[in-house]
């Protein structure tokens, strides 16, 4: 495999942070047609770049359009990347597939977009439902993605009990064991999550990235 | 209401308006106003900008970017994907029309809330009560009482349920009907407990969908004469269910208040993108749900209140922009992160109150203490508070409130990211006499004292309403 030049690194991070997807899409292709080895790509540019945009969106350097932008521009950039490490047979250099929506009769989206946004910037497949989203539709979408984890969000105590109803769905056609089902959003703690059997809570973003990350690896 | 008579032509545009991508709306439409328009009106609010500044022409430039952004922006319903769009002589002509004051509640207990100017030495309305927050069913009625025996509230707002009759509710469902209906007749006890039986009620919260508003409002025992609510989606849209409560509260003769939380680094961006939106929101509610009064609750998308600093120096200008150029009702919500028990709900309860009177707000609503999250946290007393500190402040010059609100966020401003939710209700409170507790009593005279020391006149009689009187019963 090829080296990536030092000025396409800096072109490509630079699209990325900001949110210039075509552009984006342009150089990856130049660096695959280059030699350039897909997985160092991911990890060697998009990760970094993601990265750094989401602590800029935490410290109000960037606002959430910046950070959405660059997500899309990084979503864009990896589908590529991943058809050519499929083509060559190496496994997928995503961390997993995430199913993630605001629960039924809720219309707050806000946190669900951010939490969304930073999962993709970590190098996730996010599947985002938007909001107002029915346990059946949950489910399907978790077989039809073959999802590692289903994502939900509640911002109140009259929408939180579909939280709990997503999950017995899931229980009672029997697919509760293939993925992992988390939690967050205002009206939701631990202490919640443990009450409806769900495998994890957090209680911001950031610390969402993180549960994704250890629940992919201990599963 | 003279405004309301738009109703049948709102809907029209709700089914006629140019059709738009929601994510192209939010990804850009949104975003790129807001930023052309802060270039346009050179708005700027740097980060040591004063949190109340004294700046009437920067106040009156973010008043004419909010009316372009109204005009070009416009309300997106996002079941019929479309725009609703109003020119700017409409919207001249609409808001020209809205009330610019407003009678909520019965005899004996009406009041009536007026438009003020900042630095106005009118009393702002104090629109006491949890704002929404959950509390558990056993304490509700307690809860409430404890506001509506405040005798500073001049009207009230709800919190919402746990439970119904132990159950979990469940919104768009027969459940929430029940909540609904549980919400209203446990409001009622409560005023009635506390002696008051036509204070004015912001209800229901309980209604997350049209069902619970549909249920409740109008019926026998809720008269028109309360308020109803009916929130805006943040940023600048709707849809259909919320578009029926106004269509239902019109059409019923109630009071329509609406409200809208913007998100500080949203789609609408930081301090000035926020100041815009708060202007160009309300212009937009009155627009879209032709209400009678406004208000705003800027969120901080981490903390989920609205006292950090940076939120606080978009909604000074943005209430003086709204104060000096229309006559809208506009209120500011107190969301604080602090709970019941803590002096830094206090801090932040006074920090706000003084920004908001002296930048001519018509009430203020709340506190919604523990940033309105944690079941059963909030209580009376820092609804009296909010209230004695913003009565103090009356006729208080910008400058002034600046420096006391700078003094109040440097004692709190360390607190914001620990989540000090504080103690729930039956521990500050005797829940049967339903009196705050002596340690609750304690840490609220000892912030007052605090007050006092900075040169806060709590104690003369014009804070105290002794001469001269805005509302007659
Ligand atoms: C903004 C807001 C609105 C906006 C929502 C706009 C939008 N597009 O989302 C509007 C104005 C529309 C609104 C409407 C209403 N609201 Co509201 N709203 C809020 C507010 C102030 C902030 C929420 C927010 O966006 N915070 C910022 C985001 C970034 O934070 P977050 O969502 O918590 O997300 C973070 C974490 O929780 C986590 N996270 C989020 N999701 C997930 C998911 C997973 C899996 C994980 C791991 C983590 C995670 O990461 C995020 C980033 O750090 C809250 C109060 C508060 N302080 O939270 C009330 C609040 C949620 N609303 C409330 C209510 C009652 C309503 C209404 C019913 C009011 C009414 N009577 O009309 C309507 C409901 C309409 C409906 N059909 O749903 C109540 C709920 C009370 C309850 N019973 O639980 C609250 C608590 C306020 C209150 N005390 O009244 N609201």
């Amino acid at each position: 495999m090829a080296e990536i030049t030092e000025q396409l690194r800096a072109e490509l991070s630079e699209a990325l942070r900001q949110g210039d997807a075509d552009k984006a899409e342009a150089l990856t292709r130049q660096a695959l047609d280059g030699g350039a080895d897909p997985l160092e790509v991911i990890q060697g540019i998009i990760v970094p770049a993601l990265t750094e945009v989401g602590q800029l969106f935490q410290e109000f350097k960037i606002f959430l359009p910046e950070l959405m932008l660059a997500g899309e521009a990084a979503k864009r950039a990896t589908a590529i990347l991943e058809e050519a490490i499929a083509a060559s047979g190496q496994a997928s250099a995503s961390l997993g597939t995430v199913v993630i929506g605001t629960v039924e009769n809720d219309v707050h989206d806000i946190g669900k977009n951010i939490v969304s946004t930073l999962l993709s910037s970590h190098g996730f497949k996010v599947v985002d439902l938007g909001r107002d989203v029915a346990p059946s539709a949950f489910l399907d979408a978790a077989l039809k993605e073959q999802a590692d984890i289903v994502a939900m969000s509640s911002l109140m105590t009259t929408t939180r009990p579909s939280q709990r109803s997503t999950i017995n769905l899931f229980k009672e056609v029997g697919e509760r064991e293939k993925f992992k089902i988390i939690v967050g959003g205002g009206s939701v703690n631990q202490q919640w999550a443990d009450e409806i059997g769900a495998d994890g809570y957090a209680a911001d973003a950031a610390a969402a990235v993180e549960l994704c990350k250890s629940l992919i690896q201990v599963s | 209401m003279r405004n309301a008579v738009r109703l049948v032509d709102v809907l029209d545009r709700m089914e006629a308006g140019p059709i738009i991508e929601e994510e192209d709306f939010d990804m850009r439409l949104v975003p790129e106003t807001m930023a052309e328009l802060q270039a346009k009106y050179d708005i700027s609010i740097p980060p040591d900008a004063p949190f109340v500044p004294d700046d009437d022409a920067l106040a009156d430039r973010l008043f004419e970017a909010g009316l372009e952004m109204a005009e070009a922006i416009g309300v997106l319903c996002t079941d019929t994907g479309r725009r609703m769009l109003w020119t700017r002589s409409e919207i001249l002509d609409a808001i020209g029309i809205a009330p610019d004051h407003l009678t909520v509640g019965a005899f004996p207990d009406a009041h009536t809330e007026y438009k003020r100017l900042p630095e106005d030495t009118r009393r702002i309305t104090i629109k006491g009560g949890p704002v929404g927050t959950p509390s558990p069913e056993h304490l509700y009625v307690a809860i409430q009482q404890s506001y509506a025996q405040e005798p500073l509230v001049d009207l009230m707002i709800d919190g919402s349920l746990e439970t119904v009759y132990g159950r979990e509710g469940r919104s768009h469902s027969p459940w929430e009907v029940l909540l609904s209906w549980h919400e209203m007749e446990m409001v009622l006890t409560a005023v009635q407990r506390a002696g008051r039986p036509g204070l004015g009620i912001g209800c229901t919260e309980n209604s997350v969908s049209e069902i619970g508003e549909l249920t409740v409002t109008a019926a026998d025992r809720l008269g028109p004469h309360h308020w109803h609510h009916v929130a805006m989606i943040s940023e600048f849209k709707t849809n259909y269910a919320l578009m029926t409560k106004v269509a239902h509260i019109h059409k019923t003769g109630s009071i329509l208040h609406s409200f809208y939380n913007t998100i500080y680094g949203g789609t609408a961006g930081g301090r000035e993108g926020m100041a815009i939106a708060i202007v160009g929101g309300c212009i937009l509610m009155q627009m879209a749900y032709m209400t009678t009064t406004h208000s705003v609750s800027p969120t901080h998308p981490f903390y989920g209140n609205t006292t950090s600093p940076d939120i606080l120096r978009a909604i000074a200008p943005a209430q003086q922009a709204l104060s000096r150029n229309t006559h809208l009702l506009n209120d500011v919500v107190i969301t604080p992160v602090g709970g019941p028990g803590t002096k830094t709900l206090l801090y932040e309860v006074a920090a706000q109150s003084l920004l908001a009177v002296s930048s001519g707000a018509a009430a203020l609503i709340g506190p919604r203490s523990a940033a309105g999250t944690e079941p059963g946290h909030v209580s009376g007393l820092e609804a009296r508070f909010m209230a004695e500190v913003a009565h103090a402040a009356a006729g208080m010059s910008r400058a002034e409130a600046n420096r006391l609100v700078a003094e109040m966020v440097a004692r709190y401003k360390a607190d914001l990211d620990q989540r000090p939710v504080g103690k729930r209700f039956d521990e500050v409170y005797d829940v049967v006499r339903v009196q705050p507790t002596e340690e609750w009593l304690g840490i609220y005279e000892e912030v007052k004292s605090e007050l006092r020391e900075l040169g806060l006149n709590l104690d003369s009689a014009a804070a105290h309403d002794c001469v001269g009187r805005s509302t007659t019963v």
